[in-house]
């Protein structure tokens, strides 16, 4: 090969490296951006009419008095549609044989679908769901009901060698030449005013509870679990890896514990996370609180709970935490502890009053790190802490009742919730609330590392 | 050092080794017409290795009350390991061991039973590098009466002020007690250091290369303040530089290999060395 | 004499009080001072005593499904049928192979790349485009799972299931082209060279063209080729695969650039002073001195893919059976995490429920395959450290 070659191997290899950094690069963006982008969704949004009365009947926010006229104001528009229905419904009536079964069936359909964008029919009783209580809350939505009112959907399966295929027809067919016909021009025609969305900034997304399935209201108590969980981690596995570090630097005698601790450390980092989770369900729940002490005397319940969720997290996180302590101990300069030791301290006290001290922000960076990851993790909760529904416990029974958690509520929500398209905005916010909590936690984390360096550099 | 590592002395080998004798009687060979009472460390046959590697070799002794010995000789001659040995910082190191007979005010320094805390206490020590907590000017200097148990506010600031103005640091920095000692400068910082040692109100104090790492000036200073101690503290200083040592020292201990060669009055070795190897050292012929 | 002897007694001596302790204190401090020291030592041991533990109880719910059904059956039928009221079946083989199918795509896609990024990270970008980069690794290591799970299936998914040949024909552009650049420009300049120097040039753009002709029609025929799949479900072995191996990244990149790092400079100089390119220099002196160090990224990075439960459970599809053909990976899988945490909802957790069991037999089955794994990364980066640490010397 001759140097030009040579060369030009050289730089085709510099752009193989280039391009997969980039790809790195490009594969987060893509990651992150529908998940910011529409996560943002659940919380500025157009808000209907229909959500502001949720509001103000069931967390009583909201000004009454101007709730009430626009209420009044979406009804003059609605009017007309309940009168085109009702009388369309006494135009079945009057038919007869195939047509009228086939027309009250295709009544219904539209009654229904109508209920679904604007809630009941005026006079018709209170229904118990709040999602048939209340029309749609959001205007995105609004519009995919409104787009099912105008079109049907059907699948042709005319061709047996391929999947069935969709089919769109404007439903106003079905009804040409009766007094429903006009309703499909009035109802785009006058959306906006029947349902008078506005843009809104709901931060209440966060801090309000959720009412059926999540279709209303926020993701609060599945935030507070994961604060709760996390922070219940950290309890158990701070100091038990702080302690570990120093043991590590400080008091190990010989290489050999060292290194066999070390060993024990990186096979733990090692155990898959669903491991962890089958652990905690074995050790904690079906063995050391089925014992006396702690199931009677203590009165720590067998079943999920927020203490063995927190302890089998700490487990998990416990080997980022002793690594982080470990290095930020080994990097604090050996003449602190000489100069401790030469004015008379013991090595306790040095290790209390200097040398930790000195590690601090060292070690908070590692902390962070794994409140990060404990944050999100999801299967070691599954069978310890967390369900799906409910309501979070309070602090003194902790150690008694399980609690929803973020990531376990995702899962939940985009898998085998009800109405998983319903509440798709829901499922993005909180993928949205958890992604930016863990991110914020890092940059934090980044951010006191550079600190750190900047300080060690002089 | 704590009780955790108290029942590993360094020394452990030594209780039958060679010249487990009388302490005082090297005292009163080595320093002529000196009471008794004069030598307040002395070393016999004092030896400690680095593994197999003996660093200081048979050393013998008495380092008078109340002045300036310094200690010179070339690189890695072992004059810093045998002050590390008075206060027992090479316990830190691993592998390093001592054999022979090493005390303070007669009572021997590396016995089983000895409290390792308590000899830190009466010998404090300023090393090399300045090496300042990155705790307030005040928490340093407090450092160590707090960890005698002293809690009082007043009593502390007492003994802060008293400790900076022994150091001559008091004046410089008596209006930001609470900023942090590394903003200092190096110089600020050693005097900081002494006045830290100071503060536990120890009878020796160990300078390691005090000023090694300071430029002339702060120097300066640092000798002016060891002139200043003399007499109220038994002062050991190693040094690289001979000009310090004749400047400030009374007493002068050569060492060269680890062997202790040559030891007497400043003006002695330093005008005339009873030892070739001294003139040699002293005169700038290697080293 | 005279400075001696005006010297010499202001010292404040405390010869009175004693250095050495008594006899008792001696004794009550070591025996304190063990017990505080025993203490320490005992919390921290929780790492170890938390490893042995999990081994313990898992290996003790493991068990007596063993002893129930045997070990045949588990391992060799791929009839999963473990809820059946009359016959249940514990067969295994399929989750198994699954599992291996989906930890090796994922393997195939994020080892090479891994390494090849920290090979750019350590000696080929600068230095301030290394300080943008790293963060942004960090971040993708961070990120939880089941963000990512919900990524492979509210957005990978639906696109695979209604667009997939399309996805596939245009990943396959977006990555054939800068590599067919790459191997036209490199290829077409070594054949030019055993031209002659007058016909260098021309020959040159004659065999490039040559080439790149016959890569565009390999990209042409391959992406028609994969436009026309129709891939009938959107989750797949193919889509988890694709997001393990994107969650495995961050591990492989930075246990690879400390790998190449601990390599050192002079090694790098010594070939660079020979006249080698740096290509050369990395390709046959820097990777094959962090050699160890690299397979111990792969291994771990494999790891992080292999234990991953959320992805595959939310996006692989949960069918438990074998691909057909095996190789397919356009056709839903289950893995093993993803059958213990969709099963032990539904499982009678009380001692002695086959099913139950069964799922810790699942479980003792990734870790040891975990425990194995972790400890040969061990073994390869203490290897690295070792040879460079002789090297260094």
């Amino acid at each position: 090969m001759d140097m030009s070659s040579r060369k030009i191997l050289d730089r085709g290899f510099t752009s193989l490296g280039i391009f997969s950094v980039v790809l790195m690069a490009v594969t987060l963006a893509v990651l992150l951006t529908p998940i910011i982008i529409r996560g943002a969704g659940a919380f500025v949004f157009r808000e209907t009419v229909e959500n502001r009365r949720f509001t103000f009947d069931v967390f009583g926010r909201g000004d009454e008095a101007a709730l009430e006229v626009e209420v009044a104001d979406a009804a003059k528009a609605r009017k007309p549609v309940y009168d085109m229905v009702a009388e369309f419904r006494a135009e079945v009536g009057q038919m007869s044989g195939r047509r009228k079964r086939d027309m009250q069936g295709q009544l219904r359909t539209v009654e229904n679908l109508l209920r679904e964008l604007l809630g009941p029919f005026p006079g018709e009783p209170r229904p118990v769901m709040p999602r048939s209580r209340y029309g749609k809350p959001r205007w995105d939505r609004a519009e995919v009901a409104l787009g099912r009112l105008l079109t049907v959907e059907d699948y042709d399966y005319s061709d047996p060698t391929q999947l069935g295929k969709k089919v769109l027809t404007p439903r106003v067919e079905k009804f040409r030449g009766t007094k429903l016909e006009e309703l499909f021009d009035y109802l785009p025609a006058h959306a906006e005013a029947m349902l008078r969305p506005e843009w809104t900034l709901n931060w209440r997304f966060l801090t309000d509870e959720p009412v059926d399935a999540n279709i209303f209201g926020g993701i609060w108590p599945a935030l507070l679990g994961t604060i709760y969980l996390t922070v219940g981690a950290m309890l158990f596995a701070v100091p038990m890896g702080v302690v570990t570090a120093i043991y590590l630097v400080e008091y190990a005698g010989s290489s050999r514990i060292v290194s066999l601790l070390r060993t024990f450390v990186s096979t733990l980092a090692g155990v898959p996370s669903i491991v962890f989770g089958l652990f905690g369900l074995a050790f904690f729940l079906n063995t050391l609180f089925d014992l006396h002490l702690f199931n009677q005397v203590l009165g720590i319940s067998r079943s999920k709970t927020v203490l063995a969720g927190s302890l089998t997290l700490a487990l998990l996180v416990l080997p980022t935490i002793i690594r982080a302590a470990e290095e930020a101990i080994r990097a604090v300069p050996h003449s602190y502890k000489e100069a401790a030791l030469s004015l008379g301290a013991t090595r306790w006290r040095t290790v209390v009053t200097v040398i930790l001290p000195a590690s601090l922000p060292g070690i908070l960076t590692g902390i962070i790190i794994s409140m990060g990851r404990a944050a999100g993790e999801t299967a070691p909760i599954i069978f310890t802490a967390a369900v799906a529904l409910g309501k979070v416990p309070s602090l003194t029974e902790l150690h008694q009742q399980p609690t929803p958690a973020l990531p376990w509520n995702i899962y939940n929500l985009c898998s085998e919730n009800q109405a998983i398209e319903e509440i798709r905005h829901v499922q993005y916010g909180m993928v949205l609330v958890l992604v930016g909590l863990v991110l914020l936690l890092n940059v934090a984390a980044i951010l006191l590392r550079a600190r750190i360096s900047r300080k060690l550099r002089g | 050092m704590d009780a955790f590592t108290l029942q590993r002395p360094m020394g452990s080998t030594r209780q039958d080794g060679p010249g487990r004798r009388d302490a005082p009687r090297a005292a009163d060979a080595a320093i002529p017409g000196q009471g008794a009472s004069a030598a307040h460390v002395t070393a016999e046959e004092f030896s400690i290795y680095y593994g197999q590697n003996q660093a200081v070799k048979n050393v013998c002794i008495a380092i008078p009350t109340g002045q300036v010995t310094a200690i010179i000789g070339p690189s890695g001659c072992g004059k810093s390991t045998f002050l590390r040995a008075i206060n027992r910082m090479n316990d830190l190191i691993p592998g390093c061991r001592a054999e022979g007979l090493l005390t303070l005010d007669g009572q021997d320094v590396y016995a089983p039973r000895l409290d390792v805390v308590a000899l830190r206490t009466r010998v404090g020590m300023v090393f090399q590098r300045p090496n300042p907590f990155p705790k307030s000017i005040f928490d340093n200097v407090a450092y160590g009466p707090r960890l005698q148990g002293i809690r009082d506010r007043a009593r502390l600031q007492g003994i802060v002020e008293h400790s900076l103005t022994a150091a001559a640091l008091w004046d410089e920095v008596k209006d930001r007690l609470g900023d942090n000692a590394v903003g200092l400068s190096g110089g600020q910082q050693q005097r900081l250091c002494l006045a830290r040692a100071l503060a536990v109100e120890p009878e020796v104090i160990l300078m390691d290369e005090p000023c090694s790492a300071l430029d002339p000036r702060s120097t300066a200073r640092i000798e002016d303040l060891i002139e200043e101690l003399r007499g109220d503290y038994t002062i050991v200083i190693v040094t690289h530089n001979m000009q310090q040592a004749a400047r400030v020292s009374d007493m002068t201990a050569f060492f060269y290999e680890g062997a202790l060669i040559e030891f007497g009055s400043t003006r002695d070795v330093f005008t005339n060395p009873s030892e070739k190897r001294t003139e040699d050292y002293i005169t700038g012929r290697f080293g | 004499m005279e400075v001696q002897s005006t010297t010499g007694s202001r010292v404040r001596r405390r010869a009175e009080t004693k250095l050495c302790l008594s006899r008792r204190q001696s004794l009550v401090r070591g025996i304190l001072g063990r017990l505080g020291h025993g203490l320490l030592f005992v919390m921290a041991s929780s790492s170890l005593l938390a490893v042995l533990f999990i081994f313990a109880f898992i290996i003790r719910d493991a068990v007596p499904f063993f002893r129930l059904r045997g070990f045949s059956e588990f391992f060799t039928s791929p009839h999963w049928h473990p809820a059946s009221a009359d016959s249940p079946e514990f067969g295994a083989l399929a989750i198994l192979f699954d599992h291996a199918l989906v930890t090796l795509c994922a393997a195939m896609f994020t080892v090479p790349l891994g390494i090849v990024a920290a090979v750019c990270l350590s000696d080929v970008l600068p230095f301030a485009i290394r300080q943008i980069v790293k963060p942004i690794i960090e971040i993708l290591a961070a990120i939880p799972s089941v963000a990512f799970g919900f990524f492979a299936l509210v957005i990978l998914t639906p696109l695979f299931q209604n667009h997939g040949g399309n996805v596939l024909a245009g990943a396959l552009w977006a990555v054939g082209i800068p590599v067919m650049l790459i191997v036209t420009w490199v290829l077409s300049d070594i054949l030019s060279s055993k031209f002659k120097v007058g016909a260098r040039k021309a020959a040159r753009w004659t065999v490039a063209a040559v080439l790149a002709g016959i890569q565009v029609a390999l990209l042409v025929y391959l992406g028609g080729k994969l436009s026309s799949l129709v891939i009938v479900s959107g989750t797949n072995a193919l889509n988890v695969s694709l997001v393990l191996g994107i969650m495995a990244l961050p591990t492989v990149v930075s246990v690879s650039e400390d790998a190449l790092t601990a390599v050192g400079r002079e090694l790098r100089e010594g070939s660079y002073a020979l006249g080698a390119t740096r290509a050369e220099t990395l390709v046959k002196v820097v990777m094959p001195a962090a050699g160890s160090g690299l397979f111990a990224a792969a291994i771990l990075g494999i790891m992080r893919a292999f234990g991953e439960t959320m992805v595959v459970w939310m996006a692989a599809g949960n069918s438990a059976r074998i691909p057909s053909p095996w190789y397919n990976i356009l056709q839903p899988v289950r893995t093993l995490t993803a059958t213990i945490a969709g099963e032990m909802g539904e499982t009678d957790q009380t001692y002695g429920a086959a099913h139950y069991h069964s799922l810790f037999a699942m479980a003792l089955c990734l870790l040891i395959v975990s425990f194995l794994c972790n400890f040969a990364a061990e073994w390869f980066v203490r290897r690295t450290h070792k040879r460079m640490g002789k090297l260094a010397k």
